[in-house]
């Protein structure tokens, strides 16, 4: 099918990052080598906006490890690009958000792992939370518009409104509570990491009566989790629809979980093509791209255009095929491979439950963890 | 459990808190940009891109800190409208657009 224009870029910077939260969803056996020059990632932006896009949201891992920032939110702002940085807020001082703010940086998402100092250190694995406390205020102080991200999972769910009152408390615009999503680290740890039905039900209650109270005052997000719904979520809108990412050594893709979730898929680099090409040509992006390659129930669903088969990593991850339909939809033959999880946690006497936190990437690439015995 | 509906309605009521000296501007972190590919404008935030009609777009054009009366007098003489119903379309719209945060008013 003839593709789109893309609207948004997600500029995965670097895997590293002084964090090593158990739910993050980068890749479990990443390289830290041949990270994008700043030339390069510049023409990356150049491109971008030539090719339509109009949001580019600079992460990683940690952002902030690039000292050329600054310099590519410039580079950004060139073509226009409306330019936000999602980070921990670990290494920004009062002088780099000072920096970013003239370099012409529209907004930060700064991300927090509890309203609570001791439970969030414990999660990001780091004594990092009076460090976002401060990059809070240099963000405030800069004068850019902030917002705060929190990943929901059964650790620190019960804390909703403790969350929201941190939001309110640092003066945020927009505050985003995302439960967690299964790639990556994330899925390794499923077992520590899902809420129980009860959990998820009180906190949608919570999270629905702060929307209505704060509105006007705070734009809260709040983001489902997916394994309670009964339709899949529409993931990236379509694959090759909207978003595109490009990942710290150059591979450009669909999803920013799909270089790990769905290998036998093979990714053009911005080192050898132009994102144009890889956009419209590269057979990546074509695979899952509009209505042609689904399988039923998918096919003849009446709903086929407004959740596009869910997500392709996810089927990927739980069934061994990112064609099939997302398991999380209850018309789907895997559904019971999610139905298990949910069991398992729901009816589980342990309350809490080991998880393994996220280590670096180093030179040498790790062994790939066996991730077909974490499904077990 | 759901209290949803009861939720809409109160926010439903909200366009009549918006008073003629109420002036509203774009909030912060929000960006009025043309879209170079289709020539549109579009509302720019985190994370979020809206595409305006252009009925939003002239009012977004005007909030630049004058007040509601004179954004909807302005409209009204330019496009030869009548003014009240120009008016409930502004609030309208407005109301939408502070409800989402991406519009402050003072």
């Amino acid at each position: 099918m003839t593709a789109p224009r893309p609207y948004a870029l997600l500029a995965e910077l670097s895997y590293r990052c002084p964090l090593h939260c158990p739910y993050c969803s980068n890749p479990t056996h990443a390289r830290n080598d041949g990270e994008l020059t700043t030339d390069e990632w510049r023409r990356v932006l150049r491109e971008a906006t030539e090719l339509g896009v109009l949001q580019v949201g600079f992460s990683g891992g940690e952002p902030l490890v690039r000292r050329d920032l600054a310099e590519l939110v410039r580079g950004a702002r060139e073509g226009k690009l409306y330019t936000n940085l999602i980070t921990s807020g670990v290494g920004l001082d009062e002088a780099r958000a000072s920096e970013l703010r003239e370099a012409g940086l529209d907004s930060v998402q700064l991300s927090f792992q509890s309203d609570d100092a001791d439970l969030g250190d414990e999660i990001a694995g780091v004594r990092a939370h009076q460090r976002k406390l401060a990059a809070a205020s240099f963000i405030r102080a800069a004068g850019i518009s902030l917002s705060l991200n929190f990943v929901i999972h059964r650790r620190n769910i019960d804390r909703l409104p403790q969350m929201i009152g941190l939001a309110e408390a640092l003066g945020a615009e927009r505050v985003e509570l995302a439960n967690v999503q299964f790639y990556g680290w994330a899925f390794l740890n499923r077992a520590a990491l899902l809420p129980t039905r009860e959990q998820v039900t009180r906190a949608r209650e919570v999270a629905t009566a702060a929307k209505a109270r704060l509105a006007g005052k705070i734009d809260i997000f709040y983001v489902l989790p997916d394994y309670y719904e009964t339709r899949p979520k529409p993931c990236l809108n379509g694959w090759g629809q909207r978003y595109l990412t490009v990942n710290p050594t150059g591979d450009v893709l669909p999803c920013p979980t799909a270089s790990s979730a769905i290998p036998d898929l093979r990714f053009e680099n911005v080192r050898a093509r132009s994102l144009d090409w890889i956009w419209r040509r590269s057979e990546s992006f074509n695979r899952f791209r509009g209505t042609e390659w689904m399988p039923e129930p998918c096919r003849s669903c009446p709903q086929k255009e407004i959740d596009f088969g869910g997500c392709r990593c996810q089927a990927a991850l739980l069934t061994g095929n990112a064609g099939n339909t997302d398991p999380v939809c209850t018309l789907s033959p895997n559904r019971a491979r999610v139905d298990a999880v949910l069991r398992d946690v729901n009816l589980s006497v342990v309350a809490t439950c080991d998880w393994m936190l996220r280590v670096n990437p180093s030179k040498e690439a790790a062994a790939p963890l066996d991730l077909g015995a974490a499904l077990s | 459990m759901f209290s949803g509906p009861c939720l809409t309605r109160f926010i439903m009521l909200m366009p009549t808190q918006i008073t003629d000296d109420a002036r509203p501007r774009l909030a912060s972190g929000v960006r009025l940009q043309i879209d170079s590919a289709t020539g549109k404008s579009v509302l720019l935030f985190p994370e979020g891109i809206v595409e305006l009609n252009e009925t939003a777009q002239e009012i977004l054009a005007r909030c630049d800190g004058r007040p509601l009366s004179d954004i909807a007098l302005g409209l009204a003489e330019e496009y030869e409208v009548d003014l009240a119903t120009l008016a409930v379309d502004v609030r309208e719209i407005l109301a939408d657009l502070q409800r989402r945060k991406l519009v402050e008013i003072s």
